[in-house]
């Protein structure tokens, strides 16, 4: 036997510790060490493969040729594989074949001469590969299946990647939008600004909090949709590379909200001129009462006066009263007008109980309609409340002219028997400190199926309602953060109620 | 019989209204007495007082229109004067047709209602002179026996003596007798003047 240079402890402790199979040879193919990975490679123990024949872990084909082309290299030093290394078909222990890449070295002086082979398990990583491209595909998908837009850019703006629902919005295909500057070519001009504020606030930043805003984007054929963004910065190491960002169309939706509000403002106005077309006549009277005083006054001292002895105490108590009756009809009159304003008024933190009292002088007229009496229970001690006046004064009318009607039915006289119909506004504060106003009447209340669908816009009872009372009141008393309800008032009758947040650095 | 001095009753819920037409009223030497509701009047009425009414038609508890009614229950002859403001034109409408004096329009100038409350007035002394003139009638009426008022009515239906006779079975000197006594108790000087004694006292159509 040709003296075999067996590796030495450091080498072979070297070969173990590489991940790739390491298997020597000599010039006969006689296997003189097989390192750990090549144990786990082919499934050999390392005492059993050294001093066999290399062919055993090939196939039978390479088999068959592996001596010649030793041979060959060795006669003539034509190299088939040393240096170079390709794919090769190996064979597994247990009989299965894989695809390993080889490489093979010759190892200098040594005579006999000793090859060494490197294997490097290329299925491991066609198979990395596959799951690498598998889950590429996989992102690609969920980037398309996303509802919202995904953009992404580089630091500079360029467009490296979109999902398919962004190309659809934009109406334009990848290659038209990739490399391209994102504001420049999907932003409309009045918009930019604000495209490129937020793209320079999030680079800036370096904040992994998503940051927001909302600005169009103009699709290729001219439309602009309105869109909400969420933009995250990408980052390499402590870089940051670029932005993804994601985002919502909403402009369906900001158009629907948009209607919805009009249709309610609408509606404000119809019910807000349908209530003054119902009070009308009760305000007309109740013009036409400090009016008539001031005239029967004014001609009544015009006849005083024709008298050589005039009675002068008599005509200086007139002349006071006319005075007082020009001013309560210019505060009925202020009343009116504040009632018609269409302008949207500023909240102020106000005293309920003002308002209450206010609104009082111009129900007293629909009392009167209704022969009915309208009582006020208001508590002294309430903080301050912050609305809009008018429009808690409207709700307030709005209930209390409800409350009138429902008592003013002939069946319902019949039924209280001769007691005064009485409609109560009260106020009390709550256990939280806030204020509670309450519209209560002493009719016949609300049956269940009523009582289900009273808030319902289009709803009503009455013959000629709109329906649109209720709902109203509602929305404007939702609108100051509060709840209009309803519950039964004792004895009887019907309670309409809602609570005001007490407004905050209000003294009490 | 001597009548009781004239006075305008206003009723008012509104103390400005009230207190104001009080003055206008005084400022024309016209005398009157104001109330707050018409319970308030109705409590203390007497239909003897002569006088009219000025009333608003839009009140709490009894309306102008109800206490309207509620006088013309009682009989009462009392001219009323409503007062509206200006949607209450169906209201002035319906107190026209029960019977209301007139109707005035908030606000209204002096003379307007003076000169109503002058022809509700000079209506109310014509009112009440009819009424003294036909109880008088009436009250002549019956100091009259069965067979004289026989008498009387076939006598006002234009028959002359013989017919009356006839129809009654007794003599025409019966008749004359009768009709002497009728002519006496009733205090009449002609038959053309009993006759429209007896159209005054006649059931309205």
């Amino acid at each position: 036997m040709r003296g075999m240079a067996a590796p030495t402890t450091d080498v072979l402790a070297l070969l173990d510790a590489t991940f790739d199979a390491v298997v020597i040879m000599d010039d006969r193919g006689r296997i003189s060490a097989f390192n750990r990975s090549a144990e786990e490679m082919f499934g050999y123990r390392a005492a059993d493969a050294v001093g066999r024949n290399v062919s055993m872990l090939m196939t039978s084909t390479d088999r068959a040729s592996h001596d010649d082309y030793v041979r060959r290299y060795l006669a003539g030093g034509e190299a088939r594989i040393l240096g170079r290394g390709r794919d090769v078909r190996v064979r597994h222990h247990d009989g299965s074949e894989f695809e390993v890449f080889l490489s093979v070295g010759r190892i200098p002086n040594t005579e006999p001469p000793q090859f060494v082979g490197f294997l490097h398990d290329t299925s491991l990583r066609r198979k990395a590969l596959a799951t690498l491209e598998h889950e590429r595909q996989v992102n690609r998908l969920y980037l398309d299946l996303a509802q919202v837009m995904l953009v992404a850019t580089n630091r500079a703006g360029v467009v490296q990647l979109v999902n398919q629902r962004a190309l659809r919005v934009l109406k334009v295909s990848d290659a038209q939008i990739i490399d391209c500057n994102w504001v420049d070519s999907c932003v409309p001009p009045d918009d930019r600004g604000i495209a490129r504020n937020a793209f320079r606030a999030l680079l800036m930043s370096g904040s992994d909090e998503p940051q927001s805003c909302e600005y169009h984007v103009r699709s290729s054929d001219g439309e602009d949709r309105f869109i909400t963004w969420r933009g995250v910065a990408l980052r390499d190491a402590n870089n940051v590379t670029g932005m993804m960002l994601s985002g919502e169309d909403i402009t369906d939706q900001r158009r629907a909200e948009n209607e919805a509000h009009r249709a309610l403002e609408r509606m404000n106005n119809v019910s807000r001129l349908a209530t003054m077309g119902e009070m009308a006549a009760g305000i007309s009277h109740e013009l036409n009462q400090p009016l008539a005083a001031i005239a029967n006054y004014a001609q009544a001292c015009a006849r005083l006066l024709r008298v050589p002895a005039p009675d002068m105490p008599e005509i200086s108590g007139a002349l006071e009263q006319i005075s007082t009756q020009a001013l309560r009809a210019g505060e009925i009159i202020r009343r009116i007008r504040s009632l018609m304003r269409n302008e949207d008024v500023r909240r102020e933190a106000q005293d309920i109980n003002e308002l209450i009292r206010e609104v009082h002088t111009l129900l007293a007229s629909d009392a009167r309609v209704h022969d009915g009496r309208l009582e006020l229970d208001l508590s002294p001690a309430l903080p301050h409340v912050t609305v809009d006046g008018v429009q808690i004064q409207q709700v307030l009318m709005n209930l209390v002219h409800n409350a009138f009607e429902a008592q003013g039915s002939e069946a319902v006289r019949a039924e209280v028997n001769g007691t005064t119909f009485e409609v109560r506004i009260a106020t009390r504060p709550t256990d939280a400190g806030d204020v509670e106003v309450s519209v209560s009447d002493l009719g016949p209340g609300l049956a269940g199926e009523v009582e289900q669908r009273i808030f319902e816009p289009f709803f009503t009872t009455k013959p000629a309602g709109t329906g649109l009372g209720l709902a109203i009141s509602r929305s404007i008393i939702k609108a100051h953060d509060a709840r209009l309800g309803y519950r039964a008032n004792q004895p009887r009758g019907a309670c309409f109620y809602f609570v005001l947040p007490a407004h905050m650095e209000s003294p009490r | 019989m001597k009548d009781l001095p004239q006075i305008v009753f206003v009723v008012d819920d509104d103390d400005a209204v009230r207190d104001s037409l009080r003055l206008l009223l005084k400022s024309a030497g016209i005398p009157c007495e104001v109330f707050a509701s018409a319970q308030e009047f109705l409590s203390g009425y007497d239909a003897a007082q002569p006088g009219c009414l000025v009333l608003d038609v839009r009140m709490p508890g009894m309306s102008g229109l109800e206490m309207q009614h509620e006088l013309n229950l009682r009989g009462a002859t009392i001219p009323v004067i409503f007062i509206t403001g200006h949607g209450d034109i169906p209201m002035a409408v319906e107190a026209m047709q029960h019977g209301a004096f007139d109707f005035l329009q908030k606000p209204f100038r002096d003379q307007e209602l003076l000169d109503r409350v002058q022809r509700a007035l000079v209506r109310d002394t014509e009112n009440r002179a009819r009424l003294r003139h036909t109880d008088r009638i009436r009250e002549r009426l019956a100091t009259l026996s069965p067979r004289e008022r026989e008498v009387l009515d076939l006598v006002t239906q234009g028959k002359a003596n013989k017919m009356v006779a006839g129809d009654l079975g007794v003599s025409q000197r019966t008749v004359e007798i009768h009709r002497a006594h009728v002519m006496q108790k009733m205090e009449a000087g002609s038959l053309a003047e009993l006759v429209r004694m007896m159209m005054a006292v006649a059931p309205r159509q």
